[in-house]
C-alpha cells in the first residue's frame, strides 16, 4: 500500500511540475504586475516601477525567473514575493486556507450527513412521493446557479432577522465568517456569532454537494438492496433495520467515500463563488484578487495548493477504495 | 405543525440571544440627511454628536501597505482607512477647496515668490501619541523620501513638486517649516498634505530602511485623533480614541471598524442587515436601486472628480490625419451615449467641454461643443472627410492615398460594461462614415496603455483640485501619461508657461484654457461625462459627508458621530 502511494506521488510530481510552468507563463505573458503603475497620473517614478520589478524578478528572463521561483519552493517552501511588499504568501496561503477549509469541511459533513440519509430513504421508498421529493430537489439543487442560490439564501437571511420587527436583532449574517466587534465578547456570544456568520454559507455551499451526493447514494443503495448477499440476510430472518444498516448501507457508501474524496478539489473551486457572495476572506477571494492585482506569484501558489489537493484527493480515492473494499487490493 | 411550532421556537430564542450579541453598531436615532449636499457639500449632514458608539465602514480592498506615500500605498481605500491616524495637515474639502487641518497647522502660505517659498506653523501641541512633537523633522523627512533624490531605494509614489524643492528647513523649536523652491511649482498646496513620524523611521536605519518599515508595519502610532487597535488581515481594521489626541475636541465615536468587502455587490445586503453603516461603491445601476430602498440610510448621487474618455492612438498612420479624427469626433453623439448609460440614473449628466476642468471647478470652458466634436453631427463628419479628399467606396472610406481606411480597435476594461456598452455604440456612430471599429476589451489597462496596443481608448482620469501642474503632466509631449503621443510645441509652450505661475490662478488657467483649445481643435481626446460619486450612510450619523476628492469620506473623520438625540 505504501509502495504504491510512494508511486502515485513521484507519478504526480511530473504532471505538477508542467502544469506550474505552463501557469506561470500564460500568467506572465498577461503582463507585468508593475503595469498597473504606469496608470496613474501624476507618473509613478521610471525609478519606483524599476526598484519594484527587480524585487519581483521582473528584471530577469521568464525562464530564469520561473527557475528562481521553483527552487526557491523547492528548497525553502517559498512561493515568492508578493507584489504587496508588506505581504507574506506563504502566511497568507496558511491564513486563507484555515478559513477556507473552515467552510469546506463544514458544508461537507453538513452534505454527506443529508445526502446519506436522503439517498438511503429514497432508495428503501423508491417510486414513492417522498422518493419523487427527494429527486426534485436533488436536481433542483443541482440545476441552481451556486450564487444565485447565495444570493436568495442572503435575503432569507435578512428576512428571518426582521421577523421580530427589531432592527437591533441579527441571527443571520451576510458577510465575513465573525464579527469585527462584540460588545460582550463572552465565550457564548462568540459561539453564537460564528454560528450565526456560518449557517448561511454553510447551506449554500452544502446544498450543491447534496444534490450529486443523494444521486449517488440512493444508486448504491439500489443496487446493494437487489444484491444476493441482502436477499439472504433478509432470508435468514434479520430484522430490516439491521439489513439496512448493517449489511446493506455499509456497503453502499463505498462509492460515496471515493467520490466525496475525488470532489474535494471542486467543492473548493465551488466554495470561490460561495466565499465571494459572503465575504469569506478564503483561497476562493485570495485567488480573485491576486488575479486582479496581477499577483503572479500568489497565483502560482493558489494554484500549486489547488494543483497537490487534487493529486492527493485522487490518491486518498484511490486508496480508500481499496481499504474498504476487500475485493480490491492494491499489488 | 409541530414541526413548523418548533423551528419558529428554536428560531425566536436564537434571535433573542442573537439580540444579546450584536455588534454595537446599531445605536441613534435617524436625522439630517444629505439632501443638501448638492447645494452645501461642506456642510450638509452636520450635526451635533453624542460620545460613544461604532462605525462600521465597508472598505473595497484590506490594507497591505501602511505608507501611502508610496507606489503601493496611494490607493483612495488605504488613504481612507489611515485618515485618522496619519498626521494630515490638509485636506480637499468637498466643495473641492483646500483646507488646513487647523488641528495640526496654524497656518501654510506662500512668502516668497522669488525663490519660491512656503512656509508652515504647526500647531504648539501637536504630538505624535509617544508624545514626540510633530516637527520640521517630519516634513524633512517626507520631502527626502519624496524627492527621487535623496533616497534612490524609497519607492515614492511620485516625486512631483518634491523635486523641485531646494530645501527644507525648521525653526522654532521645529514648529516652522519653510519650504524653499528652485524652480516654481503652481500646486504647492498639494505637498506635504500626510505627515509620517520621522523620529520612528530613523531608528530603522536610513531613509529606505525607514521608508520601507513605514510600508510594511501596521502603525502603533498615531498623529491623528484615532490609533490602530488591532488590524485582523483581509477582515477588519479597527481604531479606537487616540488618547494623546490634541485637537481642539475629542472625536466622539469609540470605534471606527473597517470591514473588508471586495465585492460592490454584497454592500447593499450588508447594509440592509445592518452589518455595515457606510458604503461608497463605485455605481452601478443595480447598486444605486438596492442602496436606495434601504431604509434610514443618507445616500448621494453626485459628480465625481473622474471623467471619462476617448483617446486616439497617433502613432497609427491611419489616425495622422487631423480630419478623419474630426470626422469621427463630430460622429459620435455624446448626448445619445450619455443618454443609454450614465444617464440611465443620473439624468443630469451632461457632455464634458473641457480636458483639465470639471463644471465645477474655477477655470472650466467648454472649448468641444464649438466645434461640433462630440455632436453626432453625421453631415459635418462627412464634409469634414469630403474636404480634405476622402471618398466612400462600397460603403468603405477611402484615404486621399487610395487605401482604404484600415479597422480600428478601440478598447476598454474587461469587465466594465459601461464603457463597453460606450465602445459598441461608438463602433456604431463612426460605422456611418464607412470606418469600421472593432471593439476589443483588455484585462491589463496600464499595459495597454503604456505599449500604445489600441487605435481607440476609453478610460478615465481623476482631476485632482490642484490643477495647474497636473495640466502638463498629462497633454505635454514628454509625458508619460500622454498614451497617445499627440504633441504640440504651441500647447507645450503654453502648458511650461502656466507651471511657471505661482499665486495667480486665473492666468494660469488661461493659458491652460489656450492650451486646452488647441489640442481640442486637433482632436486628440474626446472627453465624455464627469463618472458619478456614491456614498450611503446610516441616518444614525451626523458629520460624515460625500467628498468626491482624493482625501475623500474620511476628510473630516475626527467630527463624525452619533448624532446627538
Amino acid at each position: 500500500m505504501f509502495a504504491y502511494a510512494a508511486r502515485r506521488m513521484l507519478l504526480s510530481v511530473p504532471v505538477l511540475l508542467v502544469a506550474s510552468f505552463l501557469v506561470f507563463v500564460l500568467v506572465a505573458v498577461s503582463g507585468s504586475p508593475t503595469d498597473p503603475l504606469r496608470a496613474v497620473n501624476p507618473p509613478v517614478p521610471e525609478e519606483t516601477i524599476r526598484l519594484e520589478e527587480r524585487r519581483l524578478g521582473w528584471d530577469q528572463p521568464l525562464l530564469q525567473r520561473y527557475g528562481s521561483w521553483l527552487w526557491g519552493l523547492v528548497t525553502r517552501g517559498d512561493f515568492g514575493p508578493s507584489v504587496n511588499p508588506r505581504e507574506d504568501i506563504n502566511a497568507e496561503i496558511v491564513t486563507r486556507m484555515g478559513v477556507t477549509l473552515r467552510l469546506v469541511a463544514v458544508a461537507m459533513l453538513v452534505a454527506l450527513v443529508i445526502a446519506v440519509v436522503a439517498g438511503v430513504v429514497s432508495a428503501v421508498r423508491q417510486y414513492s412521493a417522498l422518493d419523487y421529493g427527494i429527486t426534485f430537489s436533488g436536481f433542483l439543487f443541482l440545476a441552481m446557479p451556486s450564487f444565485w442560490l447565495a444570493v436568495l439564501l442572503k435575503e432569507a437571511g435578512i428576512w428571518i432577522n426582521g421577523l421580530d420587527g427589531d432592527p437591533r436583532t441579527q441571527l443571520l449574517f451576510t458577510i465575513g465568517d465573525r464579527s469585527p466587534y462584540l460588545a460582550d465578547p463572552t465565550w457564548w456570544n462568540r459561539f453564537v456569532d460564528v454560528a450565526g456568520h456560518m449557517i448561511l454559507p454553510t447551506i449554500s455551499l452544502a446544498l450543491i454537494s447534496f444534490a450529486a451526493w443523494s444521486r449517488f447514494q440512493r444508486a448504491a443503495m439500489l443496487e446493494v438492496l437487489g444484491s444476493d448477499y441482502v436477499r439472504l440476510a433478509r432470508a435468514k430472518g434479520l430484522p430490516a433495520r439491521r439489513v439496512l444498516t448493517r449489511h446493506a448501507l455499509r456497503t453502499a457508501l463505498i462509492p460515496l467515500t471515493t467520490v466525496t474524496a475525488m470532489d474535494l478539489a471542486g467543492i473548493l473551486g465551488g466554495a470561490v463563488i460561495t466565499e465571494t457572495v459572503f465575504q469569506w476572506q478564503g483561497m476562493g477571494a485570495y485567488l480573485i484578487d491576486s488575479i486582479t492585482t496581477r499577483d503572479l506569484y500568489a497565483v502560482m501558489a493558489w494554484l500549486t495548493i489547488s494543483g497537490l489537493l487534487v493529486v492527493v484527493g485522487n490518491l486518498v480515492a484511490d486508496l480508500l477504495y481499496g481499504v474498504l473494499d476487500p475485493r480490491i487490493r492494491h499489488a | 405543525m409541530r414541526a413548523v411550532r418548533l423551528t419558529a421556537a428554536v428560531i425566536a430564542a436564537l434571535t433573542v440571544v442573537a439580540a444579546c450579541t450584536r455588534p454595537d453598531d446599531a445605536s441613534g436615532g435617524a436625522g439630517g440627511g444629505f439632501e443638501a449636499c448638492a447645494a452645501d457639500p461642506a456642510g450638509c449632514n452636520a450635526g451635533p454628536t453624542e460620545p460613544g458608539g461604532t462605525m462600521t465602514y465597508a472598505l473595497g480592498k484590506d490594507v497591505k501597505a501602511w505608507n501611502t506615500l508610496s507606489s503601493a500605498g496611494n490607493t483612495v481605500e488605504y488613504q481612507q482607512a489611515l485618515a485618522g491616524v496619519l498626521g494630515v495637515a490638509h485636506v480637499f474639502a468637498p466643495d473641492l477647496k483646500h483646507t488646513i487641518n487647523t488641528d495640526t497647522l496654524a497656518s501654510m502660505g506662500l512668502v516668497s515668490s522669488a525663490p519660491m517659498t512656503v512656509q508652515y506653523k504647526i500647531q504648539p501641541n501637536a504630538v505624535w501619541s509617544d508624545g514626540t512633537p510633530i516637527s520640521a523633522e517630519d516634513f524633512i523627512w517626507v520631502w527626502k523620501v519624496m524627492n527621487g533624490r535623496d533616497c534612490t531605494g524609497c519607492t515614492a509614489a511620485s516625486n512631483d513638486g518634491y523635486q523641485d524643492i531646494a530645501a527644507v528647513a525648521g525653526a522654532d523649536n521645529g514648529k516652522t517649516v519653510t519650504a524653499t523652491f528652485s524652480k516654481p511649482y503652481p500646486d504647492w498646496q498639494g505637498l506635504f498634505g500626510t505627515l509620517y513620524p520621522a523620529h520612528l523611521a530613523a531608528q530603522q536605519g536610513d531613509l529606505a530602511a525607514g521608508f520601507s518599515w513605514m510600508e510594511k508595519t501596521v502603525p502603533t502610532w498615531s498623529g491623528g485623533p484615532y490609533r490602530i487597535e488591532k488590524h485582523e488581515p483581509n477582515f477588519a481594521l479597527t481604531l479606537v480614541r487616540n488618547e494623546r489626541w490634541f485637537g481642539k475636541s475629542k472625536a466622539p465615536l469609540d470605534r471606527i471598524v473597517y470591514r473588508i468587502i471586495t465585492n460592490d455587490a454584497e454592500l447593499a445586503p450588508a447594509l440592509r442587515n445592518g452589518e455595515v453603516s457606510a458604503v461608497n461603491p463605485i455605481v452601478t445601476p443595480d447598486i444605486l436601486a438596492q442602496v436606495r430602498e434601504v431604509p434610514d440610510v443618507n445616500s448621494h448621487l453626485g459628480k465625481g472628480l473622474s471623467w471619462e474618455h476617448l483617446d486616439f492612438n497617433l502613432k497609427n498612420p491611419a489616425l495622422a490625419d487631423r480630419a478623419i479624427r474630426q470626422a469621427i469626433f463630430t460622429a459620435i453623439n455624446r448626448a445619445d451615449i450619455i443618454a443609454k448609460t450614465v444617464g440611465q440614473y443620473a439624468p443630469d449628466t451632461q457632455p464634458m467641454g473641457s480636458h483639465n476642468f470639471v463644471p465645477t471647478m474655477p477655470g472650466y470652458v467648454d472649448h468641444v461643443s464649438a466645434t461640433g466634436q462630440g455632436s453626432g453631427d453625421l453631415a459635418k463628419a462627412r464634409e469634414i472627410l469630403a474636404k480634405a479628399g476622402y471618398r466612400s467606396a462600397g460603403g468603405k472610406l477611402v484615404a486621399p492615398s487610395g487605401k482604404a481606411v484600415p479597422p480600428l480597435r478601440i478598447r476598454h476594461t474587461v469587465g466594465n460594461q459601461l464603457r463597453r456598452n460606450t465602445c459598441e455604440l461608438v463602433a456604431n456612430m463612426v460605422k456611418e462614415l464607412g470606418v469600421e471599429v472593432r471593439v476589443e476589451p483588455t484585462d491589463n489597462l496600464g499595459a495597454t496603455l503604456t505599449s500604445g496596443d489600441f487605435d481607440i481608448m476609453i478610460f478615465a482620469w481623476m482631476l485632482s483640485p490642484l490643477r495647474i501642474g497636473a495640466a502638463s503632466s498629462l497633454w505635454a509631449s514628454s509625458s508619460a501619461s500622454n498614451y497617445g503621443r499627440w504633441s504640440n510645441p504651441a500647447s507645450d509652450k503654453l502648458l511650461a508657461q502656466a507651471n511657471q505661475i505661482v499665486g495667480d490662478d486665473a492666468k494660469a488657467f488661461d493659458l491652460i484654457n489656450q492650451a486646452d483649445k488647441i489640442m481640442t481643435e486637433d482632436a486628440y481626446v474626446l472627453p465624455l461625462f464627469q463618472r458619478e460619486s456614491f456614498t450611503a450612510v446610516a441616518s444614525r450619523y451626523a458629520n460624515i459627508r460625500p467628498n468626491p476628492t482624493l482625501s475623500g469620506v474620511g476628510y473630516n473623520i475626527a467630527q463624525w458621530g452619533l448624532r446627538a438625540q
